[in-house]
């Protein structure tokens, strides 16, 4: 078996920012028209100067901190010059961590699970180029780009591993767990459009290390790599050398190929950014940000289980799911129950979103609101309604917003209790299924037969336990 | 020395197209000039000497705010649609 | 009998409040004034006649109407064309920017259209400022006003000349490596280069960030003052500002420990170290001690500035590609690489020269032979002088080490133009205030005494200036008839 190594490098948007890292325009560049959520500074006129958002200084210190990161007293930014017409000044600003420590974040360790770590190298602050739109005109070949600055100037994170993957699978775990790490921090939103991009490199055999770019979702990552360590294992059977080069993904063919020779020869030109001072955060900055920090996943699960007494299992479905673990958290402060609560969720209300993945935004733009939940598990538990007309009443809140109590009422959902009525019902079996009542006398089992019939005359209302007891009753009375 | 090779790849990494008079000429230019900064080598290059770079505290740091910057757009070269139109990449 | 052009700011300001003339009539007279002698100096890029006028109607008007208006009331400003101002054009006398009118007025210029200046155009200068001569202006040299055939100094000589023959009560230039002090010295008027971070940069197009400050130049000390306490403070839209009080003029000079820099008095012309000499003498007039010390890094100022000031202009100058701003070369049919080489080409010699030089310092092998050297070297020496400044309250000696000088001495040279720097560079790696004020002629040709003081020490500088001044009295005007 060939010896693989896999390293990352992950650009991600911090999109709870409200405007840009040097600037003052939206940070959520997304629907505006082209060029219009620029100023003069994200725009690169002349005499402008990049001022930094204290905001962007804290949630990657945040970030650095919970990928086990550390934060050095002084941080500073750095010029890294190229030419491109996506980029204003044709420079961009970001960090550098070769003469000294002054990215956000250093020397991290991931956890991947109890056997496997990932180390990480650093992680930095820079802004985000603008973009190029390519427009398919056919047969002609269109002799202009078309650029738009609107993203020009977001921050965005850069996260690099040492390349201490051995195989895709870790890599997925890594990006999943990373995902749901931003994703508890609040900071990044992987999961929009474009806010994340990946860079992989791959060697074999302690080969020539091969640079995969512009890989735009964290699913085509693992296709990549793949494609990649296939190809690379290919050319050493057959003896050809694998150069130290730098590949495109092609996320529509499915395959990388090699960048033109040129892009490599990138001589970045780094030096301190003038325009900006060393950033000293001071002594007690660690601490200050830990407190403002949010849950990170782990902890999260540590709690649900000691706190809320969930199995491992059920408190792994909610904690991979952020928003359905908030969702169930806010369940709580209506109606205190995890255990059902969670029951509920993961059985129940999953088993109607499941169809529908695609939406993965579904917590927000529901009709079913924590109040519905809440109101729904108590009446179980309370014996008014049974498990299945239980999710009946889900469907419906689900289309209507609709209080669970309300359709229950306006359905006659309710469990029946009331023994005349049940007496009724049990008499009416009785008559219709005489065979049945009479192996009963000696066949147990067909007491639930009897049951079944009486839950189905009842349209499944009928209270189980109340019912079972007067088909008993009813039973002793026959044999008499 | 400053060759003409040299010359070309410093040309390249900054985007100038040098003309043949320049080409003539710079070398020899570029190359006292570098002469005189050469004398930068019997610096010390002690790593301990601090760089005395200009610091602001994290506290004094913009707040994170939007602000429109109306009128402070490009207005040179946009197509109908809004895009400004960039040479060809390809 | 003066005419009104001369007039210098403060009086410009009470005559106006006063009511001995009006607005109009002052920038009129100034604008005749231009009309009369701008042909032979050729200080501005582009004049605003008009909208100095209807500027100069409503600020009468207001008056009439009792409404207050700043402290700088009527005075006419010329602004260098590095320095940005809205709806007119910035040039930084360069192709690259011939058509860019900036949409935003930097800090300085909103300051002084707050506080009542009157903008008249925009000044010549060497392209984005590199150059000691104007030269190498894009649109052709500016004159010395006191002599025609001779350079104003470089990179704000138009800010030099105009002020000096009248063509603006005072000018806003900037200094990286000497620009307003070379032209105040050759043009014999006052300039003054801030401490790094008085004096807010948004708007400034850069030429070397971390060197360089807006200042100005003037006709005297007292409107250096006026405009510095305008100009001054802190900018949310510049990280590098800080804030700082604001500076007086005092009467009386506390007793100011002075000295000499030995290293650059040494090396100067004689005509020039026969006035400073006769200058430090002065200094004893107005109850000042002086003294010849020795700079010990002072030998590697210049290599130093050069290779930070050249590296910084290489990245500042990366964004002019002519997609956004610049002059009519269609794109069509170029690629996009093609396309910025061929539109840089268009920079001036002396500009691509830096920038290629700027280039080179930065390049993977050299960064840490060159460039964090250079860094180095500036850390030392503003230590060194810190050190020197609890002892001493101002380093003296020339502005510039020769004369002017005529056109076309220097332009086939790169380094003896440089070499015209070696005292001027000083101030700006150190990140310290500098002046240099008017203290004689040789020849004609005039000479300026620089000053040095402690980072935000402004207010040394100014007493200092403001009693020379008085002892020494040489305000003369250029006959330009």
């Amino acid at each position: 078996m060939s010896l693989v190594m896999i390293g990352l490098e992950i650009h991600a948007q911090v999109t709870a920012l409200k405007s840009k890292l040097f600037c003052s325009c939206r940070g959520n560049y997304r629907d505006f028209k082209p060029n219009t959520n620029i100023c003069a500074t994200c725009s690169g006129l002349p005499g402008t100067l990049p001022v930094i958002n204290r905001k962007a200084i804290e949630y990657s210190a945040m970030i650095s901190i919970a990928l086990g990161c550390k934060v050095p007293n002084k941080v500073m930014f750095y010029r890294k010059n190229y030419f491109y017409p996506d980029l204003p000044k044709n420079f961009q600003i970001t960090q550098y961590n070769v003469y000294g420590f002054s990215s956000i974040g250093v020397e991290g360790i991931f956890e991947l699970d109890d056997l496997k770590k990932i180390r990480i190298s650093r992680i930095q602050l820079e802004e985000d180029p603008g973009r190029i739109a390519y427009v398919d005109s056919g047969m002609n070949v269109t002799n202009s780009a078309l650029i738009d600055y609107n993203r020009a100037g977001v921050a965005l994170i850069e996260i690099v591993t040492e390349p201490e993957f051995t195989n895709p699978k870790e890599v997925r775990l890594f990006l999943n767990k990373l995902s749901l790490t931003l994703q508890h921090l609040g900071v990044c939103d992987t999961l929009l459009e474009g806010s994340v991009r990946c860079d992989a490199n791959v060697s074999l055999k302690g080969g020539n290390k091969v640079e995969i770019k512009n890989i735009n979702s964290f699913k085509e990552v693992e296709k990549a790599i793949n494609y990649e360590i296939t190809r690379q294992s290919s050319m050493y059977n057959r003896n050809i050398k694998v150069e130290f080069e730098t590949r495109h993904w092609d996320d529509r063919k499915k395959i990388t190929f090699k960048a033109r020779s040129k892009e490599e020869e990138h001589d970045y030109r780094y030096f301190p950014e003038p325009d900006i001072p060393v950033i000293v955060l001071g002594d007690g900055f660690v601490s200050n940000i830990k407190d403002l920090m949010p849950e990170l996943p782990l902890q999260r699960f540590n709690r649900f289980v000691s706190k809320y007494k969930l199995s491992e299992h059920t408190s792994n479905i909610l904690i991979n799911d952020k928003k359905l673990a908030d969702f169930f958290e806010s369940i709580l402060k209506i109606h205190f129950s995890p255990v059902e609560i969670a029951n509920f969720l993961i059985t129940d209300f999953k088993s109607l979103i499941e169809d529908d993945v695609e939406n993965i935004d579904y917590l927000t733009n529901m009709k079913v609101k924590p109040e519905h939940i809440g109101e729904l598990v108590k009446m179980i538990e309370e014996n008014k309604i049974s498990r299945i007309t239980a999710k009946d009443i889900l469907i419906k809140i689900f289309d209507s917003g609709k209080l669970p109590s309300e359709i229950a009422n306006s359905t006659n959902s309710f469990k029946i209790s009331d023994e005349k009525i049940l007496i009724d019902a049990v008499e009416s079996v009785f008559n219709t299924e005489k065979s049945a009542v009479e192996d009963a006398q000696t066949n147990h089992e067909a007491i639930n037969f009897l049951l079944g019939k009486v839950m189905k005359f009842t349209k499944g209302r009928a209270d189980p336990k109340i019912a079972m007891r007067l088909i008993n009753t009813r039973l002793n009375k026959a044999g008499t | 020395m400053i060759s003409k090779v040299d010359l070309a790849h410093l040309a390249q990494i900054s985007k100038i197209d040098l003309s043949e008079e320049e080409i003539e000429k710079f070398p020899m230019q570029l190359e006292r000039t570098i002469e005189y900064i050469d004398v930068l080598e019997e610096l010390s290059s002690d790593d301990s000497i601090d760089l005395d770079l200009q610091e602001i505290k994290f506290d004094q740091l913009r707040d994170d705010l939007i602000k429109n910057a109306d009128g402070e757009r490009i207005s040179k070269n946009l197509t109908e649609d809004g895009y400004l139109k960039g040479p060809k990449m390809k | 009998m003066s005419n009104l052009y001369d007039l210098l700011a403060s009086e410009v300001v009470d005559g106006i409040k006063e009511g001995l003339f009006t607005t109009e009539e002052y920038v009129c007279s100034v604008i005749k004034r231009i009309e009369d002698v701008e042909s032979k100096l050729h200080s501005f890029i582009s004049l605003d006649s008009e909208g100095a006028v209807s500027s100069a109607k409503l600020i009468d008007r207001k008056l009439r109407e009792k409404e207050k208006i700043g402290p700088l009331c009527g005075i006419i400003v010329g602004i260098k064309d590095n320095i940005s101002t809205k709806n007119i054009k910035t040039t930084c006398a360069s192709k690259m920017l011939e058509d860019y009118i900036p949409p935003y007025d930097a800090t300085v210029v909103r300051h002084m259209k707050e506080n009542g200046a009157i903008i008249m155009g925009k000044l010549n200068l060497d392209e984005f400022g590199m150059g000691s001569t104007t030269e190498y202006s894009r649109y052709g040299p500016t004159h010395n006003p006191w002599n025609l055939d001779y350079v104003p100094g470089g990179s704000s000589g138009g800010c030099g000349a105009a002020v000096a023959s009248g063509e603006c009560t005072v000018s806003l230039g900037s200094d990286t490596g000497g620009s307003i002090r070379c032209p105040a010295s050759f043009c014999s008027v006052v300039g003054l280069k801030p401490t790094y971070g008085k004096v807010s940069r948004y708007g400034l197009i850069s030429y070397a960030n971390s060197l360089e400050q807006i200042g100005p130049i003037c006709r005297s000390v007292k409107d250096i003052v006026m405009i510095m306490n305008v100009i001054s403070g802190k900018d949310m839209n510049d990280n590098t500002t800080i804030p700082s009080s604001s500076i007086t003029i005092n009467g009386k000079t506390k007793k100011l420990n002075v000295a000499i820099l030995k290293e650059l008095i040494d090396s100067c012309d004689g005509s020039v170290k026969k006035t400073i000499y006769s200058t430090a003498e002065k200094f004893k007039e107005i109850g000042c001690e002086y003294s010849e010390i020795s700079i010990k890094n002072l030998n590697y100022a210049l290599p130093s500035y050069y290779t930070l000031a050249s590296a910084e202009a290489s990245s500042n100058l990366s964004r002019y590609d002519n997609i956004r701003y610049g002059f009519d070369l269609p794109i069509d049919d170029y690629k996009w690489e093609q396309y910025f080489s061929t539109v840089r080409k268009n920079f001036g010699e002396e500009v691509k020269r830096r920038i290629l030089i700027g280039s080179y310092v930065l390049s993977s092998g050299y960064y840490s032979k060159y460039y964090l050297k250079a860094r180095r070297l500036r850390s030392l020496l503003r230590l060194e002088l810190l050190t020197l400044f609890k002892q001493y309250d101002l380093f003296i000696g020339p502005t510039m080490p020769i004369l002017p000088f005529k056109f076309g001495e220097k332009i086939d040279d790169p380094i003896k133009m440089y070499l015209v720097d070696i005292n001027t560079v000083i101030a700006n790696l150190a990140s310290i205030p500098a002046v240099s004020l008017p203290v004689g002629f040789s020849n004609g040709l005039p000479i300026g005494l620089q000053m040095m003081a402690a980072p935000f020490e402004e207010q040394k500088l100014i007493d200092a200036s403001y009693a020379l001044e008085n002892t020494i009295n040489i305000r003369r005007r250029p006959n330009l008839t």
